[in-house]
């Protein structure tokens, strides 16, 4: 009898142990940073994937106008804000809304690396290097946990959008 | 004698153990059935009666813009929705071959928004993909059908982490949720309440369109060769068992359906001899207000909405597919009088919820 009960509480403890290894996974994981994320500068004004909306709010002020699309089943919402010449979408991350992709609208904003809707492919890879081509006709570049995506027509940008790698 | 002893307090033990572990499985496995409802709506489908004439394959643009009741109702015609939460062409494929075990309908209705994700890796928040994966997979019964589903859909996280392993043994997947456990955890461990109507997720609620969502930059509308080939299987599998494949784009505002994706799907159903229906194009024909007859903003009809779009397909399903009347089989109409009895109880229930809450 003593044995059986020694036995049960032998194989509950390694059960318990397995699972309790399972849920260390997760937390000891962590995100590779391979780089300087992108960032986008507005008037001066600059933001970042990722980054709190709240903050982005206060740094950029009243957005002309806004949309929210909701997931199947999931609470939390997608946001957007566009801001006249960009757009930013957020993602819900807890009780926060997060910087989840911006993208332009027109010719007006420009990357920090000085590219526009409207320059050449030969202008964007001679500031960020050959890429890599995504789609039909987008050249990616990475870093850190950001991305930039140039869609090109014609050989000329016609789309730039920043997404932020979950 | 004492060797035999030793073996059998080991084999007890373990029994023991065994339990335990099945006891907590079930004990911290989600159960939707106040929250997410969306997780518990494919294990409904095998306890309901298995005489329909139409399925729906499909995700939350299905579940929620079509009621069976209605088509019901409208023209006699038997169908249930097997949908579920973002629910990927792949697993809609598994989930159509599995269902042909059970049953053989003579129409599938399949919703090509599916289309535009083409890979399971696509999606760049993979641990809500991953849950949107085990609110499909958890609830499906093991076949071959499910094991495979689970093999084209884990994301590489999945697959890293626990594997197949976190299918077979959900307590891998939850034991996390010990922080979680509700009442409704241990009310709801051996059996759920019924949340759909024939797979049809009913929301009564009132949210009008406000404006036109943002178009965003799509790097390459092209739909890829995966989501191409999942197409193509159903398409085959339909036509090996004598059922009309029709393909749909549900009158949902959101994502955004590009033209570029039009195109691709009038061509596919055309070499493919497919009907095909986007009924965004039919709003008006249909009779949608968007003031009135959605939810949330567009993204989906609530039931008034799904009403109305249910008898505008049920008569092209009728009219059109040929999909037989069966209010003269008494069987079956006692059937869906009492399915009706739950909806509009359902349906009374809910509004009385909102109307307090408003």
């Amino acid at each position: 009898m003593k044995k059986t009960i020694i036995g049960i509480l032998v194989l509950s403890m390694v059960a318990a142990l397995c699972l309790a290894g399972c849920g260390n996974k997760k937390s000891e994981e962590s995100k590779e940073d391979s780089g300087k994320a992108y960032s986008f500068t507005a008037d001066g004004k600059k933001i970042s994937l990722d980054q709190d909306m709240s903050e982005v709010k206060e740094i950029l002020g009243t957005e002309k106008s806004y949309s929210e699309a909701a997931s199947c089943a999931f609470d939390g919402l997608d946001k957007t804000y566009y801001y006249g010449s960009f757009y930013v979408e957020t993602y819900p991350d807890g009780d926060k809304d997060k910087v989840n992709m911006i993208w332009f609208a027109d010719d007006t904003v420009s990357t920090e690396e000085g590219i526009s809707i409207g320059d050449s492919v030969d202008k964007v890879k001679e500031a960020y290097g050959e890429g890599e081509a995504v789609g039909a006709n987008g050249i990616e570049y990475k870093s850190g946990n950001t991305k930039i995506t140039f869609i090109i027509d014609n050989d000329t940008v016609s789309q730039i959008t920043y997404e932020y790698i979950h | 004698m004492k060797k035999k002893k030793f073996l059998l307090s080991l084999i007890v033990s373990i029994v023991i153990v065994a339990i335990i572990i099945l006891f907590l499985q079930r004990l911290f496995v989600p159960k939707y059935a106040t929250d997410i409802k969306e997780g518990a709506m494919i294990n409904e489908y095998y306890d309901d009666e298995k005489d329909n004439d139409v399925i729906f394959i499909s995700d939350c643009e299905l579940y929620e813009n079509f009621s069976p009741i209605t088509l019901w109702n409208e023209y006699g015609i038997t169908s249930y929705i097997r949908g579920s939460a973002q629910q990927l062409i792949w697993q809609s494929y598994y989930l159509l071959e599995e269902t042909l075990k059970y049953e053989k309908p003579k129409a599938v209705v399949f919703n090509v928004l599916e289309m535009i994700y083409n890979s399971p890796d696509d999606f760049n928040d993979q641990s809500q993909r991953e849950a949107y994966n085990r609110m499909t997979l958890d609830g499906m019964k093991w076949s071959i059908s499910k094991i495979k589903s689970i093999n084209a859909s884990m994301v590489k996280e999945e697959r890293e982490k626990t594997g197949y392993w976190g299918y077979i043994f959900p307590i891998l997947r939850y034991h996390d949720r010990w922080k979680e456990i509700k009442a409704e955890d241990f009310e709801y461990m051996f059996k759920n309440p019924k949340v759909t109507d024939n797979g049809y997720l009913m929301q009564v609620k009132v949210n009008p369109v406000e404006g036109e969502y943002p178009r965003k930059p799509v790097v390459d509308y092209n739909f890829g060769e995966n989501a191409y080939a999942y197409l193509d299987k159903i398409t085959k599998l339909c036509k090996e068992n004598d059922i009309q494949l029709i393909l749909v784009k549900a009158p949902s505002l959101y994502p955004i359906w590009y033209d570029e994706y039009e195109t691709q799907i009038e061509e596919y159903a055309k070499e493919n001899e497919l009907p095909y229906i986007n009924f965004l194009e039919k709003i008006d024909e249909i009779g949608i207000n968007w003031d009135e007859d959605t939810y949330d903003k567009g993204l989906h009809l609530n039931v008034y909405g799904a009403e109305k779009l249910s008898k505008y397909f049920g008569k092209i399903l009728s009219e059109e597919i040929g999909i037989e009347n069966r209010k003269s089989d008494d069987k079956l109409a006692l059937i869906w009088q009492n399915k009706t009895k739950t909806y509009e109880e359902r349906k009374l229930r809910l509004e009385q919820e909102r109307d307090v809450q408003e």
